[in-house]
């Protein structure tokens, strides 16, 4: 006889529950049962990988939930699960999506519904689509455990008066084996029992899981310390270990013991048969498990058939794409498309790419930059309806790559868009289709390491610190492996050397394991919108999320199980950049730019690229890709697309860079194995990077098409199916008469390289705002400052990009509180020189970078300029205290002190006084001279020193916006001989040095050999110099490795190419502890 | 009621369900069906290690409610009896006057 768990909270319970769906299924699948249901916490977030799970395992999916169940006065009345009701066309289903959906999107603070809503909910017309079972978490399993027991009978009576319709309510009678009269003890168990069959309520048994094992009891502990966000012991613990997946022998036994008599026994477990048969969903038929969904057509603005207007929509827009295309050309496109389009209308993907298309209209006519990323960007569909921006036929680019009749999911259109306008769309989406069509998506996120130490050391008591301490030590491995991290890394020694006697910290190791990949937090989705029918709201719960909109419960992977079209509108702070670029460009300049159309074969952009001072601009500006800028050089916009895409962990584990290296410049000869394969990879001389030259080695050698040798390729990752794969490429490339060595020779590459290549399309697609933002900071090096500062899009701090501009001539313009904004202006620049080539304008730091200041702050100061001195800013802006003073620190004030002739050390001391007024006179011009009378600056003030001055611009801006501050330590870096970052591309190789600077990147890529090599980049005013540090050198330099900011490094140089040197680090010094020795040396410093 | 905690030697049943144990040199007889139920352990104060897998034992404990009576004085009194489980590793717990 089976049995099936009704109650069963997975770890996708918001820290209750603790396993995940699928192992929960698999458990359960192993003990030959016939169903399983999934009850999450307050939604249906591990519902889709519940029923994938299930499918899979050959067991019955059974889904509910379990929520707070309130009076009409919001009083809280119990727990319930709610299951729905399968097998019932979708009538369950949607009743449990939409009351999920209700209790999740009030204003109360934890998620809840009404119970007179519930009963509405799952009553359609008289038919019970679903049932809840009161259970021990309830104002009746509370009024078991209490004297006066006829209360619970009139409990019960209300619970039955509040959900008549039959079927809706059975009693969950459940035990953990506690201390009799308490919760969960078979006391309880058996009052509620008794109840139920003195009101002919029938009766369920379930475990009321939280876990797979009882061991698992341990992680519940540390979960329930990070919901109730208090130590361990600080709050009511679980009491024992007794909520785990018991097997049907264990439930028939408990029952046995909460009835103590042998039929009554039978009863129960029938009972919950019967319901569990009850809820057994059809996937396909109760969720709309697998077929696709989107807007109906009327919406998308089309009658008739869909396939015939993409086909006109898509042939009209060729004059536009290609206006100077010859004949010939001409054939080509018309040929591509057609077959691209035969595909697309043979899996009915019309109306999905209509819809596609209609967005990215709609964000155009938004004036919004657009861009495709991925493997979209290999249709010419997509380049065609404007949703792709490169051409795929010049760039050689594949449709198979991304669709073909060999697969039928939905594929993945992902488009970039300006990330300061994402919400904009996201809201234009919604109102276009409909908030009945549109939901936002969410994200689970996982526990990684550090995660996983903070919430583990938090339950166990640990201070911050310590916390702190251990988490800014913990680099690259998850958290499942800490303890052999610890073994291994030498700045994980404190803590390895603790391990030998601290009790708490081994507990801290093992528990932090446990919580490995465990969902932590759901949040909205950074880029995913689901666009569907009007039936969307049926198939998926939603709540609110943080920009407010509806979002579901599922997640990305929860996607394509569901059949639902996911759009990606991805933010991308570099699109926002530029065009906040654009549009400075127009105004200072008053010149139109339409970035898309610029040519793409630039030199002076390239010229620019090949320096590799590439800071700043998209994908190419981190240390490893400005180390293989040197050694690359591109010169064209293919080669970008090639750089992009080889600088991944796919082509760096595959070793792909070495050889393709040697081929460009000449050190290899160029070997393509068969004169048939040249053509295919003459681009990157012979070596295999891209998933479309294997496709293509395939389709050329065995003819079987692209669209089948995608197929091959991803069945490649796969051993068992790479057997015949290797069979069918062996036998068909003899039939096409290529001799064996060939053959051999090939095979071994493509099995070997092929699960390490990159995309092309998603090179190409990348490489487009690439070449835009070179270009952009080739030519227009101010108004590209100006919107990187704006919209701050690369991985280095702000203060580097001063750095920067002050490299590249480009003229910084102290905050000022009559000039700067919210933004970074560009604005006109005192002219300080008689070069005729001097920029007339300059970048005006913005005020949102004061620290601490608010928004209605800038708000006010904004819109009260100009001011005409410090009593009317102080006045009119109404400053806080502290940002009066922050602002007078870094100078804002100074120009307002400036006309009388006044410096910073005046404007502090006026600014003290201000400060000193207890109120803050009325604006009112009677009142205005009043205690005002301070015309007069105080005299005799000691202005500011340059130290001061700095010190107050990187505590408060967290930039150095008058100087670089490595110069405060120039003395000491001229005597110890440190040589610029600039300098070192002129040095031979292996010369030793010592180069100083503040640390703007520390990396830890995936190093092919296992290894673990720490990058660290410096900034020193001059550009960037990038240190490697092996084994050695880490455990030389550890205690600094990873935190100190600015740092003193040697080693020997390495030239990697024309353009291409960096340092092997041998050790590394904290500069600041060097400069307070070295300044004590009288006979140095003086 | 009286807290002490000993080590006592427990016979049990084909269940596991004790039916007599011996305490300070008396053997006891339990008299009734005894009640079992299941308490937790502060791991955090008392675990050395808790690594996946450890097993139960760290989390939880069982505890046995019982009659038993003394042979030689044939008093009849309540006893609470914690259990390692699956180990034979018994310790009175408590006496009930």
């Amino acid at each position: 006889m089976t049995f099936t768990h009704l109650n069963v909270a997975s770890a996708f319970s918001g820290h209750f529950g603790v396993t995940r769906p699928e192992l929960l299924a698999e458990a359960t699948a192993v003990r030959a049962e016939r169903a399983l249901a999934i009850t999450d916490r307050n939604g249906l977030y591990g519902a889709v990988k519940h029923i994938g799970a299930c499918l899979k395992l050959g067991l019955k999916p059974i889904v509910g939930v379990s929520l707070n169940i309130l009076s009409e006065t919001d009083e809280k009345l119990a727990r319930c699960v709610i299951l729905a009701h399968g097998g019932d066309g979708g009538i369950g289903w949607s009743a449990l999506c939409r009351l999920v959906s209700t209790a999740n999107t009030t204003k109360r603070k934890e998620a809840g519904i009404r119970l007179s809503a519930l009963a509405k909910h799952i009553d359609r017309d008289g038919l019970t689509v679903a049932t809840v079972l009161l259970g021990p978490d309830s104002n009746l399993g509370r009024a078991t455990l209490t004297e006066n027991r006829s209360d619970a009978a009139g409990i019960l009576v209300q619970w039955i008066k509040a959900l008549p319709s039959k079927g809706a309510l059975a009693i969950e009678v459940a035990t953990h084996l506690t201390e009799p009269g308490s919760p969960y003890s078979l006391t309880q168990a058996r009052r509620m029992l008794a109840l139920a069959d003195n009101l002919g309520i029938p009766a369920v048994i379930t475990n009321a899981v939280r876990y797979l094992e009882p061991d698992d009891a341990v992680t519940a502990d540390v979960l329930d310390s990070a919901r109730y966000l208090e130590p361990l012991g600080k709050f009511e613990l679980q009491p024992n270990a007794q909520a785990w997946l018991k097997p049907a022998k264990a439930m028939r036994e408990l029952a046995l013991e909460i009835t103590e008599d042998r039929t009554r026994a039978k009863k129960l477990l029938d009972t919950t048969e019967l319901l569990a048969q009850k809820c057994e969903l059809n996937p396909e038929k109760d969720c709309g498990w697998g077929t696709p969904k989107t807007p109906e057509k009327v919406l998308l603005g089309i009658d008739g058939n869909p396939f015939e207007v993409l086909w006109q929509k898509a042939h009209a827009a060729i004059d536009w794409r290609y206006p100077k295309a010859k004949e010939k050309q001409l054939l080509d496109v018309k040929h591509r498309l057609s077959k691209e389009l035969i595909t697309i209308n043979q899996l009915g993907f019309a109306t999905y790419f209509l819809t596609v298309a209609d967005v990215a209209q709609m964000i155009r006519d938004m004036r919004i930059r657009i861009a495709a990323r991925g493997s979209g960007a290999g249709s010419l569909t997509n380049y065609l309806l404007g949703i792709s921006g490169v051409d795929p036929i010049e760039h050689n680019l594949l449709f198979e790559r991304f669709l073909s009749t060999e697969r039928s999911s939905l594929p993945d259109i992902d488009i970039d868009v300006e990330s300061a306008r994402r919400h904009d769309i996201y809201r234009a989406i919604f109102k276009r289709y409909g908030s009945e069509r549109v939901t936002l998506l969410s994200m689970q996120s996982t526990y990684r390491g550090r995660g996983a130490m903070r919430d583990s050391g938090m339950a166990l008591g640990l201070d911050d610190d310590e916390i702190d301490d251990i988490a800014k030590n913990m680099w690259r491995f998850s958290a499942r492996s800490f303890r052999a991290a610890t073994e291994t890394k030498p700045e994980l020694s404190k803590l390895s050397a603790a391990l030998e006697s601290d009790r708490k910290m081994n507990l801290l190791v093992d528990i932090t394991e446990r919580l490995d990949r465990l969902p932590r937090h759901i949040s909205m989705h950074p880029c995913g919108v689901i666009l569907g029918d009007g039936n969307l709201l049926n198939l998926t719960p939603v709540e609110t999320s943080g920009m407010g909109l509806p979002m579901s419960q599922y997640d990305k992977d929860d996607m394509d199980p569901m059949g639902m079209l996911k759009l990606d509108v991805l933010g991308v702070r570099m699109q926002s950049a530029m065009a906040y670029a654009v549009r400075e460009i127009e105004k200072t300049k008053n010149i139109q730019l339409e970035l898309d159309e610029i040519p793409k074969d630039d030199e002076k952009t390239f010229e620019l690229i090949r320096t590799t001072n590439t800071l700043g601009i998209f994908q190419i500006e981190s240390p490893g890709q400005r180390e293989l800028t040197g050694k690359h050089q591109p010169t064209e916009f293919n080669d970008l697309t090639i750089q992009i895409s080889l600088f991944r962990p796919g082509p760096m584990k595959g070793n792909m860079i070495a050889p393709y290296l040697d081929g460009r410049h000449g050190f290899a000869k160029a070997e393509y194995i068969h004169p048939d394969l040249k053509p295919i990879l003459q681009e990157t001389f012979g070596v295999v990077i891209f998933h479309e030259h294997v496709l293509r080695i395939f389709d050329r050698m065995t003819g079987c098409g692209l669209a089948k040798a995608d197929e091959f390729r991803r069945s490649l990752e796969n051993p068992r199916v790479a057997q015949s794969v290797e069979r069918f490429f062996k036998t068909q490339a003899n039939i096409r008469g290529y001799d064996n060595e060939t053959i051999a020779k090939v095979w071994t590459i493509l099995a070997s390289f092929s699960s390490f290549g990159f995309c092309k399309a998603h090179g190409a697609a990348f490489a487009l705002p690439t070449y835009q933002s070179a270009w952009l900071k080739t030519h227009y090096p101010t108004e590209f400052i100006a919107g990187l500062l704006t919209h701050d899009p690369g991985m280095y701090p702000r203060r580097l990009l001063l750095a920067e501009a002050r490299r590249l001539g480009v003229k910084v313009l102290p905050i000022d509180v009559n000039q700067s904004t919210n933004e970074f202006l560009v604005q006109p620049a005192p002219k300080i020189s008689t070069n005729p080539d001097e920029p007339l304008y300059g970048v005006r730091m913005a005020l949102t970078d004061v620290k601490a200041i608010t928004e209605p702050e800038v708000q006010r100061i904004v819109d009260e300029q100009p001011f005409q001195d410090i009593a009317d800013f102080y006045l009119r802006a109404k400053p806080s205290r502290r940002t009066l003073q922050n602002l007078a620190l870094v100078g804002a004030l100074d120009e307002l002190a400036r006309v009388s002739g006044h410096h910073r050390g005046d404007v502090m001391q006026r600014v003290k006084e201000l400060n000193l007024l207890k109120l803050r006179p009325k604006d009112d011009p009677n009142q205005f001279s009043f205690d005002f009378e301070l015309k007069e600056y105080l005299q005799n003030t000691e202005d500011l020193t340059r130290e001061e001055k700095l010190e107050a611009e990187l505590s408060i801006l967290k930039m150095d916006v008058t100087e670089h501050q490595l110069e405060q330590f120039r003395p000491m870096l001229d005597a110890m001989g440190v040589v610029n970052s600039s300098e070192l591309v002129g040095l031979r190789n292996k010369s030793e040095v010592l180069i100083a600077g503040v640390r703007v990147a520390t990396q830890t890529p995936p190093m092919r050999s296992g290894k673990r090599v720490v990058f660290v980049s410096l900034d020193d005013g001059h550009g960037c110099a990038d240190a490697t540090f092996f084994d050695e050198a880490q455990a030389r330099a550890s205690h600094i490795l990873f935190n100190t900011r600015l740092l003193l490094i040697s080693g020997k140089t390495r030239r990697t190419g024309v353009n291409g040197v960096s340092l092997m680090a041998e050790n590394a010094w904290d500069l600041k502890s060097l400069w307070n020795e070295w300044s004590k040396q009288p006979e140095l410093s003086a | 009621m009286i807290h002490v905690d000993e080590q006592v030697a427990v016979a049990v049943n084909g269940t596991g369900e004790p039916i007599g144990f011996k305490w300070r040199n008396a053997n006891f007889l339990v008299a009734n069906k005894p009640m079992r139920w299941f308490i937790r352990r502060e791991w955090w104060t008392e675990a050395v290690r808790v690594q996946r897998g450890i097993g139960r034992d760290v989390i939880e404990v069982e505890m046995w409610r019982l009659m038993a009576s003394d042979l030689m004085s044939k008093s009849c009194q309540q006893y609470e009896l914690l259990h390692a489980v699956g180990k034979d590793d018994w310790r009175l717990v408590l006496v009930y006057p």
